[in-house]
């Protein structure tokens, strides 16, 4: 057990005013504290968490029996859909990453926020603002209705004339913002802000599910984005993306959709594998089994669930060999799932188990998980999910991984972490209780989907005949569904009485390992009077080294090497700040006009978002940000992903045709354009000279070096869009699906050209020390991207 | 209700063809592997639970038997079955579901499916014969559906025949039909498609070779002009307007072919049987029976109704 000298009263109490949020509702706008905003996080998803089982109650309702009419079609694609939609996106996805990994991970890395406090009250506003312009859709009877994969072409403007197909596109591009935000500020916090001598052999592995989940979300949600704008883009614009007569593919929204949606799945079900090895050990006073075989197998599964999207797409009709291939990379997820598993089961049974609460809704997400997990492991037999694809055996199967793996350890870890947050415990009787409920409800709720969708039941049906030998099972599945939410209300029913009535927690009720249970309950807004040191994965158990770090001279933060943690520079960390719910709320009103076309409006939208941003940075940090270029190689990877799958876009739906550009069409122009993107890379020079010059102090230099970049990126720009706007009238960009990617992919590269732009004249104007490199590296990135489009654009001459 | 004790069901494990049939005997291998699985795992949550007052503090194993045990089961045991899965499945059984890319020797008739909002078009190249809902084919043949939309994607399944095939604007998809007997089987539409998804069902009569050529010959015939008061009726009321009738002025394709509607069982999608008074509640009511189908209802009533509906059924 470690131990710790806590340092004087005075120098607790010189913490506590650096640390203290404002009070009342101002200070919860302007929290920027990791705590504060995980527990907004909580309370958000918990909403979006009862919207969705609602609509569920309302499908398993209208299913109880054949012929039913509770819902009518139209109202019944619509609730399925939000459910979908609602349960990933503004639930499990929000609920694991923002406020599990919000409130937990910095306590957990011995941190006292994460490593970018006013972006990650950046992503709850965000978040929030999707889900309410998601919802007013929905209200005013402007629900999507195309399911939660929206396929095209059922969701393109021909055959979904309403607004639902925009409030679909438009909230996924909103609410994806909010998570890549929080992703990329978890994977910052986890590689910098671990507190010293935390090397990546001692990180807990709760953090590894969090870091693989961020890594994945980072680099799936692009996917997704990019195939939402396609689809506005056609809706709104008269684009040809999905629009075959003209050139487009509805394969490629699948592909795209896929390609997000299966790294998607593990997402959302890694975190619940964090959650799990965390109580494991405290409830079994063990280490888990493995612990490196566990952090690496966290990591595989979502690395290779970028691998197998395809599998959804079995019965498309894609050639028998690539179906064959996407097989056997679905085989190998297998593996690092197996061995966690069997690390569990290991640990539970070599352990000292004691069944409270948290660790019955662990042993029941196992059995939940090994149950849809072996049944995703049939859809390795091609023909056999092609017999059974989109039926509700399908739908048996991702509830088990979903409800069972994903919900199931969410519900533990709320039972586990509560005296942490409350500083009372929970009644452990009502929560044993509301677990056999839950546990019993949802197999009699998903078991028996199973069977009819072996009897050949489709999914997404409102209604079906009776004589199908469907009727009692849907009749159980209804009844699993009732008994599902008695018990999810025993369980929050016990949580507000524990919260009320429970009896007050210590810092360590379960004798834990992690370092969140080194702290007081609930913990101090500083989170740790000293920063701890780490010698061990599990700190609290194994003897430590006396920390003596306090920290009080400021609102200060310790950053670590990224790998072995060594100790680096202190830096001080930002205030709460109004600025991020003022961004949000003029994202908000851009994404509002959007779906209102009032293309102007959006216009305005963008540039007010801008001057607050300049607003945002306009007090230069007060100590050395350096580090801080890390959050801009998260732009950087996620910003790259995008343009590669507009690029992919591109290459197939060129290698789909003969003839490109379609007849009709100029050959696009080689020599100039290649010659003007050289021009521009030459800027990386001077830019990267520049930002050396700032860090050295020589401004005069500096400011030159960034003039000459400035001008030559002026000069290039000036010209592409004149040339863009003369392209233009030769030939239109509704033309056909070649002038759609076409000019989306010029224009989006244009677009990079131009923030660079902007960020080169505002480090011109500030001569920010810690920007410098952070802005010469997105500008080697934009010259980079622009020589690929640019190649892209013009090899289609090259056969 | 309606279909009962025809054996019309969509039960994959009832199958009756060869590919439905692999699929199935695949189904229960898997079964047993993964039920042993799932036991064993449970034993061992079940044991932990029992066991748990029993142990003593303090007791840590070493590392080395949890790493053997992982390695052993995780790892092993599973890459091992997987490997005989992907074989078994995806090299073996595939061969009787998957479409030949040339259409096989054995094929003996190629019919072409389209998906429509919501009905499946049914019609045989080489002969005027167009149907909808419901497909007739020889039993104990080869039977290649090509597989088109019109639309949107649809997916086109009989689950006790073969495996699904979607239907995609602008692809060229095919999937085999075989029935090992004569017999009438459920098909339905498999991809989420719209309002009307869930009434989008079909049937496919395996008839006997004899039987289908007989069948054949007369859906290829065209209707005879009765001039009856009942076709005045379809001819100028708005039926004409969305449908064709072969041998008549009528030719529109907005919904099904009607030539021989009198010779098919159900109407909109396998939802209500083909009687005369169901078809008149079809024609003035559709849209309470499958809310949202393009069929508008059709504002007609007493002897206009009797005499259209008369005229229908003379379209065998």
């Amino acid at each position: 057990m470690a131990t710790v000298e806590l340092p004087s009263p005075e120098r607790v109490s010189r913490l506590e005013r650096q640390w203290r949020s404002k009070p009342g509702i101002l200070g919860w706008l302007t929290t920027t504290d990791h705590k504060r905003i995980g527990i907004l996080y909580f309370w958000t998803t918990l909403l979006f968490f009862g919207a969705g089982g609602t609509e569920a109650m309302f499908m398993r309702t209208q299913l109880v029996v054949p012929n039913n009419n509770v819902l009518g079609p139209a109202e019944y694609d619509q609730v399925f859909t939000m459910h979908g939609i609602t349960m990933i996106f503004f639930f499990i996805i929000p609920m694991s990453t923002g406020a599990f990994g919000n409130y937990l991970v910095p306590l957990m890395i011995g941190a006292r926020d994460m490593a970018f406090p006013r972006m990650n009250a950046l992503s709850y506003w965000v978040f929030l603002a999707s889900g309410l312009f998601l919802y007013i859709g929905f209200a005013s009877k402007n629900g999507p209705n195309g399911a939660w994969f929206g396929f095209t072409p059922l969701t393109t403007k021909a055959y979904d004339p309403s607004l639902g197909g925009d409030f679909y596109a438009l909230s996924l591009i909103f609410n994806g913002l909010a998570s890549a935000l929080t992703s990329a500020n978890l994977i910052v916090t986890m590689l910098k802000l671990r507190a010293p001598g935390m090397s990546f052999n001692r990180m807990p592995t709760f953090c590894y599910a969090f870091l693989a989940a961020s890594f994945g979300l980072l680099f799936a949600l692009p996917a997704l984005t990019a195939d939402c704008i396609f689809l506005f883009l056609d809706r709104n614009i008269g684009t040809h993306f999905f629009d075959v007569s003209l050139g487009g593919s509805d394969l490629l929204w699948q592909h795209l959709f896929w390609f997000f949606g299966h790294p998607e799945v593990y997402i959302l079900i890694v975190p619940a594998f964090g959650i799990a090895t965390a109580i494991i050990p405290a409830f079994t006073q063990r280490k888990i089994v493995a612990y490196p075989l566990v952090a690496i197998a966290e990591i595989l599964v979502v690395f290779i669930g970028f691998g197998v999207w395809a599998h959804h797409m079995f019965v498309t009709g894609i050639p028998t060999i690539s179906l064959v291939f996407f097989a056997a990379a679905t085989a190998m997820v297998v593996i690092p799932s197996a061995i966690q598993v069997f690390s569990w089961c290991s640990s539970l049974i070599t352990g000292m188990p004691r069944f409270r609460t948290p660790l019955l809704f662990i042993a029941g997400f196992i059995f939940m998980f090994v149950n849809g997990g072996l049944t995703g492991l049939m859809f390795i037999a091609i023909p056999f999910d092609q017999q059974v694809h989109d039926t509700y055996f399908v739908i048996a199967h991702f509830h088990y991984i979903i409800f069972g793996a994903a919900v199931f350890p969410i519900f533990a870890g709320m039972y586990y972490w509560f005296p942490k947050l409350t500083g009372k415990l929970y009644f452990e009787r009502p929560g044993q209780i509301s677990f056999w409920i839950i546990f019993a409800g949802t197999n009699l709720l998903f078991f028996p989907m199973y069977i009819v969708g072996l009897l050949g039941m489709p999914r997404q049906i409102y209604t079906y005949p009776s004589g199908m030998g469907w009727d009692w099972y849907n009749a159980a599945e209804t009844a699993g569904a009732y008994l599902t939410a008695i018990g999810i209300l025993v369980l929050f029913g016990n949580l507000v009485l524990s919260r009320l009535r429970g009896a007050p927690a210590e810092t360590d009720p379960w004798k834990a390992p992690t370092l969140e249970w080194a702290t007081s309950s609930p913990p101090a807004d500083y989170n740790f009077a000293v920063i701890p040191t780490v010698r061990s994965a599990y700190p609290l158990w194994d003897a430590s080294d006396g920390a003596t770090m306090v920290l009080d001279e400021g609102h200060q933060q310790p950053i670590s090497s990224a790998v072995d943690a060594r100790l680096g520079e202190i830096i001080d960390m930002p205030h709460s700040s109004a600025w991020p719910p003022v961004l949000a709320l003029c994202l908000a009103l851009l994404f509002t006009s959007l779906v209102l076309n009032k293309y102007a409006v959006a216009g305005g939208c963008v540039v007010l978002s801008g001057l607050v941003l300049i607003a945002w940075h306009w007090k230069a940090p007060a100590s050395g940000q350096s580090w801080q270029w890390w959050g801009m190689a998260m732009v950087i990877a996620s910003e790259a992903t995008l343009m590669g799958c507009f690029i992919a876009t591109f290459w197939y739906l060129r290698l789909r045709v003969p003839h490109w550009p379609p007849h009709g069409i100029p050959e696009p122009k080689v020599v100039v354009p290649l010659v003007l993107a050289g021009v521009l890379l030459v800027t990386s020079v001077p830019m990267h000279l520049a930002a050396r010059a700032i860090k050295a102090g020589r401004g005069s230099a500096a400011r030159a070096f960034l003039l000459a970049a400035l001008i030559v990126q002026s000069g290039y720009f000036a010209f592409e869009v004149y040339d863009y706007r003369n392209q233009l009238e030769t030939f239109a960009v509704t033309r056909n699906a070649y002038s759609s990617i076409y000019y989306v992919l010029l224009g989006a590269d244009h677009a990079h050209v131009l923030v660079g732009m902007l960020l080169t004249a505002w480090l011109l104007s500030t001569m920010r020390k810690g920007a410098a490199t952070g802005i010469a590296w997105y500008w080697h990135f934009v010259n980079v991207l622009t020589v690929l489009v640019i190649g892209t654009l013009t090899a289609v001459n090259v056969t | 209700m309606l279909l009962a004790g025809c054996g019309s069901q969509t039960d994959i494990l009832h199958p009756a063809g060869p590919g439905a049939s692999d699929v199935a005997s695949l189904w229960w291998w898997m079964l047993g592997g993964c039920s042993f699985g799932l036991a064993f795992v449970t034993a061992l949550l079940v044991a932990a639970y029992v066991r748990r007052r029993s142990m003593g503090p303090g007791r840590e194993p070493g590392e080395r038997a949890g790493w053997i045990v992982i390695l052993t089961l995780g790892v092993g045991v599973m890459v091992a079955g997987l490997v005989t899965l992907f074989v078994v499945a995806d090299i073996f059984v595939i061969r009787g579901t998957e479409t030949p890319a040339a259409a096989a020797a054995g094929t003996k008739l190629t019919v072409r499916a389209v998906g429509h909002l919501w009905y499946w078009e049914f019609d045989y190249p080489g002969t005027p014969a167009v149907t909808a809902d419901e497909l007739h084919i020889p039993a104990r043949t080869t039977v290649l559906v090509q597989v088109r939309s019109a639309d949107v994607i649809h997916s086109f399944w009989v689950p006790e025949l073969n495996r699904k095939m979607d239907a995609i604007p602008g692809q060229d998809n095919a999937v085999e039909l075989y029935a090992d007997h004569p017999g009438v089987f459920r098909g339905e539409c498999n991809q989420y498609c719209g309002l009307q998804h869930a009434h989008m069902g079909f049937l496919v009569f395996a008839d006997t070779p004899a039987a289908f050529r007989q069948w054949l010959a007369r859906q290829s015939a065209p209707a005879r002009a009765t001039a009856s008061p009942g076709e005045r009726v379809f001819m100028q009321g708005p039926c004409s307007s969305c449908h064709a009738i072969r041998g008549t002025p009528a030719n529109a394709h907005v919904g099904p072919d009607l030539t021989h509607i009198a010779s098919r069982t159900t109407l909109g999608g396998v939802t209500i049987p083909n009687t005369p008074a169901e078809l008149a509640r079809w024609i003035t009511s559709s849209q309470s029976i499958k809310p949202g189908n393009q069929m508008p209802n059709v504002a007609l009533g007493g002897a206009k109704l009797r005499e259209l509906v008369a005229y229908l059924e003379t379209l065998k």
